[in-house]
């Protein structure tokens, strides 16, 4: 079969669907959530732990820590006006249930009840499905010691990526 | 030709400014200083003192119960935080350039960790010692 136009133009446009389906596909993945472009959400929000992806709590969760800053987990976390305004729009710009969510987002949010405004990430219930198969005593282990460092185990955490692939724990 | 060598010139004096927004350690440490003599007129700092407080017990409620705790005992060494467990880069500037360059951020940590160790804030005095200790750190 010689190269024709006909049958070269099938495989540009069998290549931009394929395009098209790779793109979809890590959209939907639940590996990869959005993050703030602003640097000052990670300095800030990732210098006590792993900066969270918004996305992994509803908007109201967020605008609930975000008013109690000073009251942190028993840690004072407070930030100048302008810095914590700015914070708290990129938080619920790109919430769980924010119109950027990917569909994994939209499952979450669904799943948190209306009058709930949870502040653990780690209580959610995808955490414990996600993490259904770790081993208990591997939250202990010195480089981990909580569930909510995330970053121990996922190191491109800060960047929004918890990918499967990329996990790597630390040993005791 | 005049609006280019005035263009070239407020570029340049721009250019010239950018170094000066940060500060270096011994500016941070000096403006402290100043700070601590304006309550008492003969203090100077002191990095023997500096590094008794900074690794001092303290009853400050907080789970962590000194500045090392978080730290490390060797201000050179990355540490990590007592509760969340995140690695945190060295403390002492000649071991991370980017430690005490930019007054906000220094302030702002002394706010908040003297607040977790001892339950207060730290006396200007204080931070004046343990910024000198810690610079000092060869
Ligand atoms: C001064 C240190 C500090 C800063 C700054 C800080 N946090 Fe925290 N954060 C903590 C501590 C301590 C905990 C509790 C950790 C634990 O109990 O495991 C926590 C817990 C959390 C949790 C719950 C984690 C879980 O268990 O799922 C979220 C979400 C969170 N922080 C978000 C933020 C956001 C958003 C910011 C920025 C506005 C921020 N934090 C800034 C210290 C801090
Ligand atoms: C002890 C190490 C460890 C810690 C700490 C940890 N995870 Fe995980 N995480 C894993 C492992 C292992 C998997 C893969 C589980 C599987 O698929 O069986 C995983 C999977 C995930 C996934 C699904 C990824 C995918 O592509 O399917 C997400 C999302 C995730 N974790 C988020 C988090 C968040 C958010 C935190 C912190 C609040 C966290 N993890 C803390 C070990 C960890
Ligand atoms: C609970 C853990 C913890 C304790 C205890 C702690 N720190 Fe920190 N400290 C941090 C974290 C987290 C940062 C900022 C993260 C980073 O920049 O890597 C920090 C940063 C600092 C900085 C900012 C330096 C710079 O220029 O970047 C100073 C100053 C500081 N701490 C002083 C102290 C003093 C003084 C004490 C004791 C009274 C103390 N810290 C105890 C966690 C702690």
């Amino acid at each position: 079969m010689g190269v024709t136009w006909k049958n070269s133009g099938i495989l540009i446009l069998g290549l931009i669907l394929a395009i098209f389906w790779i793109a979809a596909g890590q959209a939907d993945d639940i590996g990869s959530l959005p993050m703030p472009r602003d640097k000052l959400y990670v300095e800030e929000c990732g210098a006590c732990h792993t900066a969270y992806a918004p996305g992994f709590l509803p908007a109201r969760s967020w605008v609930r820590m975000m008013g109690e800053l000073e009251r942190h987990f028993g840690e004072d976390a407070s930030l100048d006006e302008p810095q914590s305004l700015a914070i708290q729009r990129y938080l619920t710009d790109l919430a769980a249930d924010s119109q950027n969510g990917t569909p994994f987002m939209r499952r979450l949010a669904a799943s948190v009840p209306a009058r709930a405004a949870p502040q653990r990430i780690t209580e959610t219930w995808f955490f414990a499905y996600m993490h259904d198969e770790v081993p208990a005593s591997f939250w202990t282990r010195k480089k981990i010691g909580t569930k909510a460092n995330c970053i121990a185990c996922h190191p491109r955490a800060n960047a929004g990526s918890y990918a499967e692939r990329e996990v790597s724990i630390p040993p005791p | 030709m005049r609006n280019w060598i005035e263009r070239s010139s407020v570029l340049l004096a721009a250019l010239m400014a950018l170094p000066a927004l940060a500060d270096t350690p011994a500016q941070i440490l000096d403006n402290l200083t100043r700070e601590a003599r304006s309550q008492q007129a003969s203090f100077s700092p002191s990095a023997g003192r500096g590094e008794q407080f900074y690794q001092a017990k303290q009853t400050g409620g907080g789970e962590a119960e000194s500045c090392a705790a978080c730290h490390t005992r060797d201000a050179k060494a990355a540490g990590q935080h007592v509760r969340t467990h995140k690695n945190i880069e060295p403390l002492a500037p000649v071991a991370n350039r980017e430690r005490f360059s930019d007054p906000a951020k220094v302030e702002k940590w002394f706010r908040r960790n003297c607040k977790e160790v001892l339950g207060r804030t730290c006396t200007p005095q204080e931070k004046a010692d343990f910024a000198a200790y810690v610079i000092s750190i060869r």
